[in-house]
């Protein structure tokens, strides 16, 4: 089945011609690596979802606090273990001040005559949780955050350095990075705690003490995997300058992994905090964090789920939050996904 | 066949002996144990046959340091060795000092200086006998530097004679003043005169020890159940030396062995509450404390046991720290804070486990005098919660010191309890008392005792249980130079009232209670301590156990008489 | 490679020598007292105690008989937590609940991390690939102390399927601390794999293996699963510490006689001797994942030379 071109009418095609300078032209917008991320992160909707929903949470981790009628730390012993009761949807059952006292269910507000409500019920000193959750939030984020960027900076320095020049430097600043990382972390955890007046500063100093090693380790093996790729040998050959070929061509494609193991600190810096308070170290009372605030109502599990139920759905949405926005931004700055 | 015909002959004799052991007794009033089930009450008094099977099932919080008695300094160890072994007293179901190893009462000379005991016909579970110079061996173990015990130099110390002296290695061992007179008479003597030196005799650290099996033993002495001898109602079984799991049986070769009823005890350390409590609940263990919230939770339920133990909490104010005066050293601050918070509310709420409000030292039903009159009789209630007068006093105190705002260091440990009441004090004390910011530090029990050597704090929440049966173990804690008083309190008349109980007044019972009651008052009217709450402990047991005594001082519990009934 | 492993061991023993250093003179530094009844003693009588277990000497005397002691196998003598028992043995002791509940956790989360993100990755962006992600986010999510007394409650005092703790009924009372343990490993399995092999899904030797035909299954674990495994090598080291980490908890929940809760027990009652021998006892831990994680990693993906160095 062949067609005879010959037969084509004519007139039918234009002829073009191509200058020189229109075949360099590029058809699309020019955009910048960020500006097309940003545009392939919009996509995204599980991504766009979970940054609302993050912005949502730290608006009120500022707010909550102020704009309960009670104070994080004020205790109103007679309001002690209260379960959780908000006007209005209390008439769909849930959230309507209803708990259970020696095995039977009761309106423990009407039982205490307690007139006021408390939107997350109250805990064993009878503080409201409310406040307390969203002041919790604060001090877990203002933690996981500083801790992560530190973990980064550092990490993403050393690591990059150890495996790009290799060799003699590498071995050295391995032999350091095994040194730290053969300690347990919690030795190092506890002595700077010990040493340092407890507090959210010690929890930080020392979740970054060995923190950093992480991401080192794995800058170290993606920078260790892609410089003896044949794009770097190429760029080399051509006479490029290390920083170039660092910043060029390894950081695009290390960067997914750089963002995703942050994701990564984020929440096992918030982890490390509550395991501390698991173990008695955390932070100092009377301060609440999402960590000591799930610590205090995990036992409670039988007896007052509120009060570990509502931390915990906090600090849940957040690690997934952490996580889709951290999937989202890796798909959208992955050099390779361009469309 | 043949054994479940012995099973059968066995539990003939136990049902026997606890019916004997009913009508001796005259029911079981186990110390303050009181449980709430009426039904259970009535059942025990009635008929509490012991069911075929004597298993109880335990849990520990910790687990076993040693089980040398000579180094020995734990609760956990203290209870074990009270158990499985025996000295010349022992504390009966009622809590006082009967001869055990002792037969009979000793002669005391008329000085009160020398005691001769007479040993009852007894042997160590590998069937040799237990002699005076068991005890010799022990005591000068427990004293010997070489030893490195802590609690030998401290029961000892001032009481036996020379003990204190060879303790700081100034003298041998053999200078002890305990002597095998014979191979069944045993001669103490004493430093001074010491009316409660019987009840000491209960205590661990006085317990025999076996000299050619330590001798042999060597550094593998109490190591595990099977470098271990046993001359007490139980023996060790089961324990490998680290783990969290061991066994008490009956041990056939005590002298008293017709009275114990339980063939087998089987300990679990769990270190968890919540854990605890389910396993509890699931059948597997016959009894679980209920500590923080879980109190709480449980306060109304059937099954619960309250217990009010003689250990008292306190703020200890410290006066002088790094060699600066602290506010802290000015009495009407002192006596401010002692009275700002509402000690009602912390026991009812925030502890909820039995605890009573203490406005005392001495603690409530502990002592009693020989007409059965408590200690706390004499003085009652000091430093009660006054918030009217709190305000008055640091009102005053601020205006004696100058300032108007004042920061404070609390101190405290960090168990979930001691966190809570930590930080109740500080919301109730910063609400009472204006211008007042408490800075809250919870630290590890080591490290609070290493800043407590050192005098780095500034309030301090720290508790106190007796060592023996008098209110001296609490009334001599704050003289000058005690190693609790590091908190620079010192008033001379206290110390010479405390010294004068503890010297001329050592044979006059009446004139030396009067005195401690005047220490006391004296103490708590200067604000020297604050005084918080009185513990009181709450525990699941299942109603089928009978017969666990508990005791305010030494091993926590007896189960000699314990015995299970009805569980099937 | 023999002439590595040898080099890599000479530099572990030197490795393990500084930890050793290092927690020698931090546990100096670190407040507390090692004598457990210091309050009831007199600092004479405090000073004799010490005196007998060798506290008293001169700093570098300690620093020098420890580390000689180490040399040969003696970790030193408990103090206050198993008084006068070797540490060796303390170790030794507990070494074998730990390691069981920490393999079989390890086994089991990378087993089915691996699953998990290979399924998501395979299945990107629909709600397969949602509902995995969000499975591997919770366990991430929950707390293990949280987790394990969840589990705690449910399957062994609610339903009865397991004993609620102890150690006690062999590989029963293993599988829900296994479980609990074996969250965090599933979770950065799962999301790891799942990046690496979309990441290989998208290179341009998959495009061609599919150009010539190679079928879907064949993409996905003859080219995309074995470039996917090498960063998960990477990450054993972490996992290898977050189990660590988490048998501290899970052990205690399930008061199970492990080294784990030993450890924490330890380090409450300021027991020098069993703290520093846990933690060079963890370290060689570690440091032998480590080791081995880079011997791997050189046997997988030949590309990367192992002697290292830029020309």
């Amino acid at each position: 089945m062949t067609q005879n071109l010959e037969k084509l009418p004519k007139g039918s095609f234009e002829r073009i011609t191509v200058s020189a300078e229109q075949a360099e032209r590029i058809s699309k917008p020019s955009v910048s690596f960020w500006q097309d991320a940003w545009y392939r992160l919009r996509k995204n909707k599980g991504a766009l979802v979970s940054l609302v929903l993050f912005a949502l949470i730290v608006i009120m981790s500022f707010l909550g606090p102020v704009i309960s009628p009670y104070e994080p730390n004020a205790q109103t012993i007679t309001h002690a273990n209260l379960p959780p009761k908000i006007p209005v949807i209390e008439n769909l059952g849930i959230f309507d001040g209803v708990g259970t006292l020696g095995g039977k269910e009761v309106d423990l507000y009407e039982l205490k005559k307690v007139e006021v409500n408390y939107w997350f019920g109250t805990d064993g000193l009878g503080r409201d949780m409310f406040s307390r959750v969203w002041k919790g939030t604060q001090v877990s984020l203002f933690i996981a955050f500083v801790a992560a960027a530190i973990d980064m900076i550092i990490g993403v320095i050393y690591g990059g350095i150890s495996g790009y020049f290799g060799g003699r430097v590498d071995d050295i600043m391995q032999r350091i990075v095994e040194i730290l990382t053969g300690i347990p972390n919690l030795v190092v955890v506890i002595l700077f705690i010990l040493i340092m007046d407890p507090g959210i500063l010690a929890i930080i100093i020392a979740l970054t003490i060995t923190g950093w090693t992480g991401m080192s380790r794995v800058v170290r093996g993606q920078v260790l995997k892609y410089k003896s790729q044949e794009f770097v040998l190429a760029s080399r050959t051509l006479g490029a300058s290390d920083s170039r070929i660092i910043w060029k061509h390894l950081m695009p494609n290390v960067l997914g992994i750089i963002i995703i193991n942050t994701m990564f600190t984020i929440p096992s810096a918030i982890f490390f905090e509550a395991f501390l308070s698991f173990i008695g170290l955390g932070l100092q009372a009377p301060d609440a964090s999402l960590g000591t605030l799930i610590n205090d109502g995990y036992k409670l599990i039988q007896y007052q789920p509120h009060i570990l139920a509502i931390p915990a759905v906090v600090l849940s949405l957040i690690m997934i939050a952490f996580n889709l926005i951290g999937d989202g931004l890796r798909d959208a700055l992955d050099p390779k996904m361009k469309d | 066949m043949k054994n479940s015909k012995l099973f059968w002959l066995l539990s003939l004799v136990l049902v026997l002996s606890a019916f004997l052991a009913a009508c001796g007794g005259g029911g079981d009033s186990s110390s303050e144990t009181t449980t709430e089930t009426e039904e259970g009450t009535s059942e025990s008094g009635a008929s509490g046959e012991p069911d075929a099977e004597q298993v109880l099932n335990l849990i520990e919080s910790a687990e076993i340091p040693t089980m040398d008695s000579a180094i020995a300094e734990d609760a956990v160890a203290f209870n074990i060795l009270n158990n499985v072994n025996e000295g010349l007293y022992r504390l009966n179901q009622e809590n006082v000092a009967e001869p055990a190893l002792a037969e009979g009462e000793p002669t005391i000379s008329e000085d009160g200086l020398t005691y001769t005991f007479k040993l009852r016909d007894a042997n160590w579970d590998n069937g040799e006998p237990v002699t005076a110079q068991d005890f010799v061996f022990a005591w000068q173990r427990a004293i010997d530097p070489a030893t490195g015990s802590p609690y030998g130099p401290y029961m000892m110390g001032g009481t036996i004679k020379n003990a204190a002296k060879i303790a700081a290695d100034e003298m041998e061992k053999e200078e002890l003043g305990v002597k095998a007179v014979d191979e069944k008479t045993l001669e103490v003597t004493l430093e001074r005169p010491t009316p409660y030196f019987l009840s000491l005799m209960s205590f661990g650290t006085f317990l025999p020890q076996n000299e050619k099996f330590v001798t042999e033993k060597g550094d593998d002495y109490a190591s595990n159940s099977d470098n271990l001898l046993s001359n007490g109602p139980f023996k060790l079984t089961n324990w490998d030396g680290t783990g969290l799991t061991w066994s008490m049986e009956k041990n056939p070769e005590y002298w008293d062995a017709e009275t114990v009823q339980l063939e087998t005890i089987n300990v679990d350390v769990v270190k968890e509450p919540a854990t605890a409590v389910n396993l509890y609940n699931s059948g597997e263990k016959d009894r679980a404390g209920l500590s923080g919230e879980f109190a709480l939770q449980y306060a109304d339920n059937e099954e619960v046991v309250k217990e009010l133990e003689p250990t008292v909490f306190y703020l200890k104010f410290n006066q002088e720290r790094n060699g600066e005066k602290t506010p802290l050293a000015n009495v009407n601050i002192r006596k401010a804070i002692a009275m700002a918070f509402n000690k009602q509310d912390l026991v009812d709420v925030v502890l909820a486990n039995g605890s009573l409000p203490a406005n005392y030292l001495v603690p409530t039903e502990f002592t009693f005098d020989e007409n059965k009159a408590d200690f706390r009789e004499v003085n009652g209630d000091v430093l009660s919660f006054n918030a009217e007068e709190a305000k008055k006093l640091w009102a005053q105190g601020l205006e004696e010191e100058g300032v108007s705002e004042v920061t404070l260091e609390l101190l405290g440990g960090d168990t979930e309890t001691a966190k809570s009441m930590d930080e109740y004090l500080k919301s109730q004390l910063e609400e009472n008392l204006e211008g007042l910011t408490v800075e809250l530090k919870a630290v590890p029990f080591q490290v609070r005792l290493e800043l407590d050597q050192n005098q780095d704090y500034e309030i301090q929440t720290a508790g106190w249980g007796p060592d023996y049966q008098d209110p001296m173990t609490f009334i001599d804690l704050f003289v000058t130079d005690s190693s609790q008083n590091r908190m620079s309190y010192s008033n001379a008349e206290y110390d010479a009232l405390v010294e004068s109980a503890k010297g001329d007044l050592a044979q006059d019972v009446a004139a030396r209670w009067d005195a401690m009651a005047q220490a006391e008052k004296l103490l708590l009217e200067e604000a020297a301590i604050a005084p918080i709450y009185q513990r009181g402990l709450m525990s699941l047991q299942k109603p089928y156990v009978q017969g666990i005594v508990t005791h305010p001082f030494g091993g926590d519990y007896s189960y000699k008489w314990a015995y299970i009934s009805g569980k099937q | 490679m023999a002439r590595y492993i040898g080099k890599r061991l000479i530099y572990m023993f030197i490795t393990l020598a500084l930890i050793a250093t290092f927690t020698f003179f931090l546990m100096k530094i670190l407040p507390g007292s090692p004598v457990a009844s210091a309050d009831k003693l007199s600092p004479e009588q405090r000073a004799v105690v010490e005196a007998r277990y060798g506290l008293d000497k001169p700093l570098p005397v300690q620093y020098f008989d420890y580390m000689f002691g180490l040399a040969q196998g003696d970790l030193g003598i408990s103090i206050n937590q198993f008084k006068g028992a070797n540490v060796t043995d303390v170790i030794q002791s507990r070494m074998g609940p730990s390691a069981q509940i920490g393999f079989q956790g390890m086994l089991l989360g990378t087993f089915l991390g691996v699953l998990l993100g290979m399924i998501a990755a395979l299945r990107q962006n629909t709600w397969v690939d949602y509902s995995s992600t969000l499975v591997a986010i919770v366990g991430i999510s929950i707390p293990s102390f949280v987790f394990a007394s969840m589990l705690q409650y449910f399957f062994a005092l609610k339903l009865e399927w397991f004993p609620v703790a102890l150690w006690k009924d062999g590989f029963m009372s293993s599988v829900l601390p296994s479980i609990a343990l074996a969250m965090f490993p599933l979770a950065t399995a799962a999301r790891f794999i799942r990046t690496e092999m979309i990441e290989v899904l998208g290179s341009d030797y998959i495009t061609l293996a599919r150009a010539k035909g190679a079928s879907g299954s064949e993409i996905a674990f003859k080219h995309a699963f074995r470039n996917a495994l090498i960063p998960l090598i990477t990450v054993l080291g972490p996992m290898a510490v977050g189990i660590l980490t988490g048998s501290l908890v899970v052990e205690q929940i399930f008061a199970i006689p492990g080294i784990g809760e030993q450890f924490v027990k330890s380090i409450m009652v300021n027991d020098f001797s069993i703290i520093m021998g846990t933690t060079i006892f963890f370290s060689v831990f570690l440091i032998v994942v480590i080791l081995i994680v880079d011997i791997l990693y050189g046997i997988i993906d030949p590309r990367i030379r192992l002697s290292g160095g830029k020309s």
